[in-house]
């Protein structure tokens, strides 16, 4: 056997078992959680004395936690939608035009993702406590917009790259306008890919919980926020529950948004 | 008249891709623009269908100045290399796609998307997706979507470049039939000689930004206009000429190599000159008045029917002959081979 293959063996097998001890790290964590999050205990305890939904039951009765919930969903639905509304002519701008810069779009619209997260949640407190941002709702939704951006363009950017242009040609020589051409034909097979990528600003402005302990006031918890904040008060194993549902939730979220990307791929 | 491009240019900053190209298209006529790669036939086809604007120069279409149009306001109709199909419209929808712009009624369009399809046989599958649909088939609703809404011009982007060669040649036939059927004016791009020479009224060789020669297949094959159209449409061997003398009725007396032939001219007084050979104008026999040319054989290759032979001469360079597999008898590789060239089949040409 030549020395090639089996140094190929041995980066195989070294890669393989990488994977399976950072999948199993990451795995065990949460299975933990979600076991726990069916205990009726008090305190935490492992393995828990009974079991039950007390966790649930507690959860849905403490409007704290439905409270906070209902800020993190009001800041996540708009954002995935001006999300949108910022992608889709960044899209058209960087792959349909000629612009000079366009290239630079691209690198500038995920700086927001590349950038450190708490340098950037210092340098966006020193701009919100300047312009009076500081602890409002559209503060809120502008600082995860400037997440949600980048992982939307990261995802639509790559679906966009495979629409031929030519698609647009065909439609202009058959009589489209150019609008025409790109709302009938480019936007509509870009459809699927701006769900997903809205589903994915929608996921990380849910989970968004550094920006959150900057910029928000006194009254604005999120539910990462609540969490945090539980966590470091005295833990209550109501968090369980909580963190469980994020964590269907999120996988399902996760899991449609990968269905769209796919069946819009051309 | 259907097409006339006047003495239109593009240059893209100071590159230029088009320098002053006059050509005209008649009605009912295929026109084939022919060119090596980054000749600028395809930018030629943009700049008639509105994709790119012309530096300088116009395009006409029956007398209406279209230079400054929008590619939706010309009235031509295209289709791709690679098909440009719209992937979430069905066949009868790709069809009728251009019909539904001009506001063509529901029943008219009904009737013409039948029409279509029957023209490029694909009844029965309207309802298809086109992943669903083979490349050849693609490339049928492709050319029947252009063909649908009646254009004055079709214009086709090397159409066939992405099938295979069973497949083109079955293709070449249908686009044939459909250019009689209808009497259709097309401008075809294509970079293949024999593609060109199956489908063409006439064709236009394009050689960096210019229009080198256009005429009739037979015409520019038999009397290619300089040593470029020569090489590349007729696969010509050039040979080079030591003395020669213009007869003025479009003939010339040539001395090449140890002999001297009267053969045709394509060439004006001044000109560097060359003489073609097309590869099936060499002969093993020598007929009275023909060229000797002589060399070690240095490549045989059997295509079957014929061979073709290569030739390494000392005065000629490496000389390519296609030759009846029955006369190839005694070609030995390596072995010195002599071969004529019969002079009614050799062309002067001006060298470019």
């Amino acid at each position: 056997m030549t020395r090639a293959l089996l140094g190929d063996r041995f980066t195989g097998a070294a890669s393989a078992a990488v994977v399976a001890v950072t999948t199993f790290a990451l795995l065990v964590p949460a299975a933990l959680v979600m076991v726990l999050s069916f205990s009726d205990d008090r305190f935490f305890d492992f393995p828990p004395h009974a079991w039950g939904l007390h966790q649930y039951r507690t959860l849905l009765e403490d409007s704290r936690w439905s409270l906070a919930l209902w800020l993190s969903v009001r800041i996540a639905a708009p954002v995935a939608l001006l999300a949108a509304l910022v992608v889709v002519p960044t899209l058209f701008t960087i792959h349909r035009s000629r612009l000079p810069f366009r290239n630079a779009l691209q690198v500038g619209g995920i700086a927001g993702i590349i950038l450190p997260i708490s340098a950037y949640a210092v340098a966006m407190y020193g701009v919100y406590a300047q312009i009076g941002l500081l602890g409002t709702y559209w503060g809120l939704v502008l600082a995860n917009l400037t997440l949600a951006v980048p992982v939307m363009l990261l995802v639509t950017s790559a679906a966009m790259s495979r629409i031929p242009v030519e698609l647009e040609l065909a439609a202009m020589v058959a009589g489209a306008s150019r609008m025409q051409a790109w709302f009938a034909i480019t936007l509509r097979l870009l459809a699927p890919a701006i769900m997903a990528g809205g589903v994915l600003a929608f996921v990380t402005s849910l989970d968004e919980a550094v920006l959150i302990n900057f910029l928000g006031g006194p009254g604005q918890e999120t539910l990462p926020k609540a969490i945090l904040d539980s966590v470091r008060y005295g833990l209550e194993p109501v968090i369980t529950a909580i963190a469980t549902l994020l964590m269907v939730g999120t996988s399902l979220a996760m899991a449609f948004a990968v269905r769209l990307a796919r069946r819009g791929a051309l | 008249m259907v097409l006339d491009i006047q003495a239109l240019s593009k240059s893209y900053g100071e590159t230029p891709a088009l320098q002053e190209i006059s050509l005209q298209v008649r009605q009912g006529e295929l026109l084939t623009l022919l060119g090596p790669s980054g000749s600028g036939k395809t930018t030629l086809l943009k700049v008639i269908a509105g994709f790119e604007a012309p530096t300088s120069g116009r395009v006409l279409l029956r007398g209406r100045d279209i230079s400054r149009l929008s590619p939706a306001r010309r009235g031509v109709g295209m289709v791709f290399q690679n098909y440009a199909l719209f992937p979430h419209m069905t066949v009868a929808q790709n069809v009728a796609y251009g019909l539904k712009l001009r506001r063509v009624g529901r029943a008219e369009r009904e009737r013409r998307v039948r029409e279509m399809l029957g023209l490029v046989r694909l009844e029965g599958l309207e309802g298809r997706y086109p992943r669903q649909l083979s490349g050849g088939q693609q490339q049928r609703v492709a050319l029947g979507r252009a063909l649908a809404y009646d254009p004055e011009v079709i214009l086709m982007d090397e159409p066939l470049g992405a099938l295979d060669r069973a497949l083109r040649i079955e293709m070449e036939e249908q686009i044939r039939g459909i250019h009689r059927e209808l009497g259709a004016t097309i401008v075809y791009v294509t970079h293949d000689q024999q593609e060109a020479l199956a489908l063409s009224d006439r064709i236009a060789i394009m050689r960096a930004g210019r229009v080198a020669s256009v005429g009739e297949p037979a015409q520019i094959y038999t009397r290619p206009a300089d040593s470029f159209v020569a090489g590349f449409f007729a696969n010509a061997n050039l040979l080079a000429v030591r003395e020669h003398e213009l007869l003025g009725d479009g003939s010339a007396r040539v001395r090449c190599g140890d002999g001297e032939v009267r053969c045709a001219s394509t060439a004006k007084a001044g000109d560097r000159v060359t003489l073609a050979v097309r590869r099936r104008s060499l002969w093993r026999a020598c007929a009275p008045g023909s060229l000797r040319v002589a060399g070690v054989v240095s490549e045989m290759l059997l295509f079957g029917d014929e061979q073709e032979i290569s030739i390494q001469s000392p005065e000629f360079g490496r000389i390519v002959a296609t030759i009846d597999s029955r006369d190839c008898g005694g070609i030995v590789l390596g072995a010195e081979l002599e071969l004529f060239v019969s002079a009614e089949e050799a062309v002067l040409v001006p060298c470019v």
